[in-house]
């Protein structure tokens, strides 16, 4: 079994909390909370058959990638960059966040998130997907748990590459 | 020796110039054959005509010199191919051919080698150095803190030393009774108490990669929480702290709660984290350091970048084995 490093970022209120919970824990919770420095916790999948161990690193929001202290980011193979599908200030900027991150952290495997599905119709997403300046990789709602497991799956994926 | 009259002398003189034509000839003829190619040039064009006429006019006499030719090759050829399978068969011969030739190269890459090889050489070690760094100073890093820390450690030890064996006098519960009610006692059995009381346990053991925050490997007196959780929320206390009070480059080595203390030891792509109950001291502190470095320079030198559950099995039965099997572990 090996063990990776994952980050989850992104603004303020864009559910990586809930995203966090949702995977470990199956849980989720309306109250909104905000996180502190920052939560760790893990929970090992099963990737065809090999079992991998996520560590995954629940990063206190910021409006900025160079806000967050760059020590959290080192050593991580995975970054899940979320935003929030129903508030456009907190995917205006994904290009330049993406930029920082590939800068910080070479080689690392990034997924674009978007989250909040539960909230946004079909055609929402379509008038979003059109506007954005980055491809998000898959969308999300840590409410309903879709496609919560799939996309910490895509990552231990990848590490298995 | 006889003297020649005027006629042996004519005579000769004649002769010279009879055969000064000869003489040329003759000796253009001994060039020819002792110059090979000069040989082969004169004598290829004639043989080359006479088989030509051979061929044309005589092909049964021909095809038997040609036969008789390739007969008289064969049998030489196969002389020379039983000489190099006899020279190849044996070890002495073959490296009696052999050796010299190598020999010969050998000494010439001596000679030759800083010149020729110098550069390749060079960017080969630069390019090892640079993709074994972390590995190097996995090595260094327990050996340079090690001798550091013992300098230091015996320097304090012998101040800490002479300022206990003063306090000792002064302050001790003997001492203090002694003094005040002129008691005649040795050591009494409340003293033994209270110090074992406060005696300093090593409860649990982490080894964590610096950047990542993933256990290496861990050993404790009691199961706890999730190891790997400990592990993860250590690194980022850790990288918070350093982070908010950067200041050239200092780490964090101390967390304290309660009885317990954590105590971590930094090393270059990893650290070691050691929760402790019971008081301790600057010596003690300096002698967990010691046998962290110990630890270190045994077992983690060839820490791989890569972590996986045979890599944190290993190193978890190795800190067992160092930390906690032998009771009462001597600090």
């Amino acid at each position: 079994m090996i063990s990776k490093k994952i980050i989850l970022t992104g603004s303020f209120g864009v559910g990586k909390t809930s995203l966090f919970n949702q995977f470990i824990f199956n849980q989720f919770d309306d109250k909104y909370l905000t996180t502190i420095g920052v939560k760790v916790n893990k929970k090992n999948i099963e990737v065809d058959g090999e079992e991998v161990s996520l560590l995954v690193w629940d990063i206190a929001g910021e409006v900025s990638q160079d806000k967050v202290p760059h020590s959290y980011f080192l050593g991580a193979s995975g970054i899940i960059y979320v935003f929030d599908l129903t508030r456009p200030s907190t995917y205006k900027n994904i290009q330049g966040d993406i930029d920082y991150l590939k800068e910080m952290v070479k080689g690392a495997e990034i997924r674009v998130v978007g989250n909040k599905s539960d909230l946004v119709s079909e055609n929402q997403v379509t008038e979003i997907k059109e506007g954005i300046d980055y491809p998000w990789d898959i969308i999300t709602s840590a409410k309903t748990g879709e496609n919560v497991n799939e996309l910490f799956l895509s990552l231990g994926k990848a590490f298995l590459e | 020796m006889k003297e020649l009259n005027q006629d042996q002398i004519r005579l000769q003189q004649l002769q010279e110039i009879l055969l000064k034509g000869d003489r040329t000839k003759i000796q253009e003829l001994q060039d020819i054959l002792d110059d090979k190619t000069l040989l082969s040039e004169r004598v290829a064009p004639i043989v080359k005509d006479h088989l030509d006429n051979l061929r044309d006019n005589y092909p049964e006499q021909y095809r038997a010199i040609v036969k008789d030719l390739i007969e008289q090759r064969a049998v030489k050829l196969e002389f020379l191919i039983n000489q190099l399978q006899g020279t190849l068969d044996t070890k002495d011969k073959l490296s009696e051919k052999v050796s010299p030739i190598v020999e010969d190269h050998i000494q010439t890459l001596k000679e030759n080698f800083p010149v020729e090889f110098k550069k390749v050489v060079n960017s080969q070690i630069e390019r090892k150095l640079k993709d074994s760094q972390d590995e190097i100073l996995n090595v260094i890093t327990p050996v340079l803190g090690k001798l550091i820390r013992k300098s230091i450690t015996h320097q304090f030890q012998v101040i800490k030393e002479r300022i206990d064996s003063q306090i000792r006098g002064t302050f001790s519960r003997k001492g203090f009774f002694g003094r005040v009610f002129g008691k005649k006692s040795n050591v009494d059995d409340t003293d033994i108490i209270l110090s074992n009381a406060d005696a300093l346990t090593i409860q649990e053991i982490f080894v964590i990669q610096q950047d990542s925050g993933l256990l290496i490997g861990s050993a404790s007196k009691d199961t706890t929480i999730d190891k790997d959780v400990v592990a993860g929320m250590f690194t980022a206390i850790k990288a918070f702290v350093e982070d908010a009070f950067q200041k050239d480059e200092q780490e964090l080595e101390m967390i304290e709660y309660d009885n317990y203390k954590i105590f971590i030891q930094n090393f270059y792509s990893y650290y070691i984290a050691v929760i402790m109950s019971g008081s301790i001291s600057a010596l003690e502190r300096g002698a967990i350091s010691e046998k962290l470095y110990e630890f270190a320079e045994k077992e983690l030198r060839n820490v791989s970048k890569n972590i996986d559950s045979k890599l944190t099995d290993r190193i978890s039965n190795q800190l067992k084995n160092y930390f906690f099997e032998v009771e009462n572990v001597q600090l």
